[in-house]
């Protein structure tokens, strides 16, 4: 199942890879700060935290590609926008859970960056404009950066305590 | 009066409110599902009146930008008819769980089925009563334990799907978070239908819901209707393959009826006009009454 609709990779040109990659970050962006919500109203911070840490990354991603964006296009109308995108980048809803460990938020988000890697490598496959190619390698590689930090972070934390967060859950009673 | 705008994003269509789901939960997916579907569509907030009833998933109109009534628990259909009928130029979308469309609410599916309002009833199905900590629901799967039934259910789940089908609904189909792009084409195709669209979701309840009914299961189960070249006009078809409910997820649409049987609002609004036409003049209606 493709994350994106109505793109054609292969006749895609730079203007519209620039705005793909930016909705790409506002995606994993907007759903970051979402589950950073969720930990937030769950009671879980170090996950808060996590989360809220890793929407300031992707909004900073964000914020470089648009200003490229301007550099090269200024304010031409472009054809990608969000309803194209389902989750390139940005992690899946399931894969949050109250009381998770800080582990279980950095794996979810290595998992996030692994899939984001596996799109546009993917998408090179078809890209034949050269400059779309470059772009595209370029995120492919900082994509592979990313995956490498989360990885060192997860690889300083403790070990969790072996405790399911499903044992946190209240009860279940009967009516 | 109905506005027609194509630039309407998604988040025109979010709301401030933060929702309480758990974290994993399906409805998440169903509610960003809705945004696209409602971006697409194209028609203001301001015109459009979500319903629901009570329960987890009937949080859903607070989540949006429409006009909302999170209602009675298993009322959101007759309130969505009234105000239909009301206001016949609303776009009226309702929703709810299993709990609240098939049980206590139950009595009312089919007698909005036959009344064929154009309404879209979005069904958030996830087998259990999620809100009230896991009890069985109307279509949990036969042998499932809960604390209402330690020893396994004894009873066969409702069919939503057959249940509709058969009380002669014209637009049924089947969707799952697990599925984003096909959900969105789903909830949109439901909305442009010209009457009563029965939309289930598979929703899975990440709390109290079964391991195989999570999202990651369906992502590696479910069959695409039109993958399997499944002929949405074909009624038979389509309650053949409604058999396999709770064994077999089959997502995409199951029917659509070609030919579009005319709306209780529809035929009203005609009943009206014509009484109107028939309808003897302010001044003589006494005629009726006194004989001169």
């Amino acid at each position: 199942m493709s994350p994106t609709k109505g793109f054609d990779f292969a006749g895609l040109g730079l203007k519209d890879a620039l705005d793909l990659a930016v909705l790409i970050e506002e995606e994993a962006r907007d759903r970051y700060l979402e589950f950073a919500d969720q930990m937030e109203l769950h009671h879980t911070p170090e996950a808060e935290g996590f989360f809220g840490y890793m929407a300031r990354n992707e909004e900073k991603h964000r914020v470089a590609l648009a200003s490229r964006r301007t550099e090269l296009f200024g304010d031409a109308p472009g054809t990608a926008n969000r309803t194209m995108l389902f989750d390139v980048e940005a992690p899946d809803y399931d894969e949050v859970r109250a009381f998770m460990t800080p582990r279980q938020a950095l794996e979810s988000a290595l998992r996030a960056e692994e899939k984001a890697h596996a799109f546009f490598a993917a998408a090179l496959l078809e890209v034949r404009d050269a400059s779309v190619r470059v772009l595209f390698e370029e995120l492919c590689a900082e994509e592979l950066e990313h995956q490498a930090l989360v990885q060192g972070q997860i690889e300083q934390l403790p070990p969790d305590s072996g405790l399911d967060p499903a044992d946190f859950a209240d009860d279940p009673v009967g009516q | 009066m109905t506005t027609a705008t194509a630039t309407l994003a998604p988040k025109a269509f979010k709301s401030e409110l933060k929702p309480i789901w758990c974290p994993g939960c399906g409805d998440f997916g169903v509610v960003q599902a809705l945004y696209r579907a409602l971006s697409a569509i194209g028609r203001p907030a301001h015109e459009i009146a979500f319903i629901s009833g009570i329960g987890c998933s009937s949080r859903i109109p607070g989540y949006t930008t429409a006009y909302g009534f999170n209602s009675v628990h298993g009322r959101a259909l007759p309130i969505a008819q009234g105000l239909k009928m009301a206001r016949p130029e609303l776009l009226v979308l309702a929703a709810g769980g299993d709990g609240d469309g098939f049980s206590i609410g139950g009595g009312h599916l089919p007698h909005a089925v036959r009344r064929n309002q154009n309404i879209t009833y979005i069904v958030m199905d996830n087998q259990i009563y999620g809100l009230t900590k896991g009890q069985l629901s109307p279509t949990s799967p036969k042998g499932l334990k809960t604390v209402t039934s330690v020893d396994g259910s004894l009873e066969n789940p409702v069919n939503p799907l057959m249940y509709v089908l058969t009380y002669g609904a014209p637009f049924v189909a089947q969707g799952t978070p697990a599925d984003l792009p096909g959900l969105v084409e789903i909830i949109e195709a439901a909305i442009r239908y010209p009457g009563f669209a029965f939309v289930n979701v598979q929703s899975p309840c990440v709390t109290f819901g079964e391991p195989e009914q999570q999202i990651k299961t369906q992502k590696a189960t479910m069959e695409s209707l039109e993958g399997m070249g499944h002929d949405p006009g074909n009624l038979i078809e389509a309650l053949d393959l409604s058999r396999a409910y709770g064994t077999t997820l089959h997502t995409g649409l199951f029917y659509r009826s070609p030919e579009p049987p005319p709306t209780f609002d529809s035929l009203v609004h005609e009943r009206q006009q014509r009484m109107m036409a028939d309808a003897l003049p302010r001044e003589r209606i006494l005629e009726q009454f006194i004989q001169r």
